[in-house]
């Protein structure tokens, strides 16, 4: 199984044609999960007169509490009163969808290099932080769908071969190890 | 063209009064079965600026006893807090402090 190499700051994942195939597409459905959120524009974003209109869009009346529980997860309440809750919601949560969107495109273009020349490469593009935030996006999406607990490795240990939620746990467990090496070559 | 109105001073005012009044929040991390004990510790460290150690208490706080406070001050700070361990993947609430 492929894992991180750290050279300097810059660390590099290098991946079979099939590991990326599993990364972009788990990148790509969450992806159409979060919804698309811009268009493709012609105006430079670093122009004053683009960043002044940007910060003049009102916040939304209203954003209703997402219905899908992966998404629930990834934007959660931040209050248990509801009317407080929706209020942050309603400030905050169109900009975190357009983070998260940002850093998955960045890690969907990265792994469309291999998966189009369907050779096996090294992604040397994606910086520390990316990598921790959509590694970390993409095992709590599988996890929600998956109902992770605390005792979900034995459970995937006991389960058989043909089990068809096998392969999906293997995902995710593999996400988790990934993601714990590359913190031990960041604290290295 | 003026923009501030009577009822905008009044509101202000009462804002003003309230947040005297008020006692502080908090910003509280629940836990979870899915994020790795290391990745908590290292976004601890990243977002509050905290020791090692302390990083490292907080989340076995969070481990066991299934809650930690991570932070306290004003609601505005602590709505800032909550956005950005939501944005590293961390389930967190904020509450009045008299609520912990």
């Amino acid at each position: 199984m492929s894992e991180f190499t750290r050279e300097e700051d810059n660390y590099l994942l290098d991946l079979t044609v099939d590991e990326a195939h599993i990364l972009i597409n788990l990148v790509e459905q969450l992806l159409e999960l979060l919804g698309v959120d811009d268009i493709p524009h012609h105006y430079d974003e670093s122009d004053p007169f683009a960043q002044l209109m940007h910060q003049l869009k009102p916040a939304p009346d209203e954003v209703a509490t997402p219905e899908d529980p992966v998404l629930l997860r990834l934007l959660p309440n931040a209050y248990a009163d509801p009317e407080s809750a929706a209020d942050f919601r309603r400030f905050t949560e169109p900009a975190m969808r357009s983070k998260k969107n940002a850093t998955l495109r960045k890690a969907r273009e990265a792994l469309a290099v291999i998966v189009d020349t369907n050779s096996p490469g090294v992604i040397e593009e994606l910086d520390s932080a990316t990598w921790l935030a959509v590694i970390n996006d993409l095992r709590i999406a599988l996890s929600v769908r998956l109902e992770i607990s605390e005792s979900s490795f034995e459970k995937f240990e006991a389960l058989p071969e043909e089990d068809a939620q096998k392969p999906l746990y293997a995902v995710y467990f593999w996400l988790g190890w990934l993601q714990s090496n590359l913190l031990d070559l960041m604290l290295a | 063209m003026s923009t501030d109105t009577l009822s905008d001073v009044e509101s202000d005012t009462d804002l003003h009064i309230s947040q005297l009044v008020d006692k502080p929040w908090v910003t509280i991390v629940w836990d979870d079965p899915v994020n790795l004990m290391s990745y908590v510790v290292h976004v601890f460290i990243k977002l509050f600026g905290f020791s090692k150690e302390k990083a490292h208490e907080l989340m076995m706080q969070v481990h066991n006893e299934g809650r930690a406070v991570v932070s306290s001050g004003s609601r505005e700070e602590m709505e800032w807090d909550v956005q950005r361990l939501h944005e590293h993947g961390l389930w967190a609430t904020l509450q009045r402090d008299d609520k912990v």
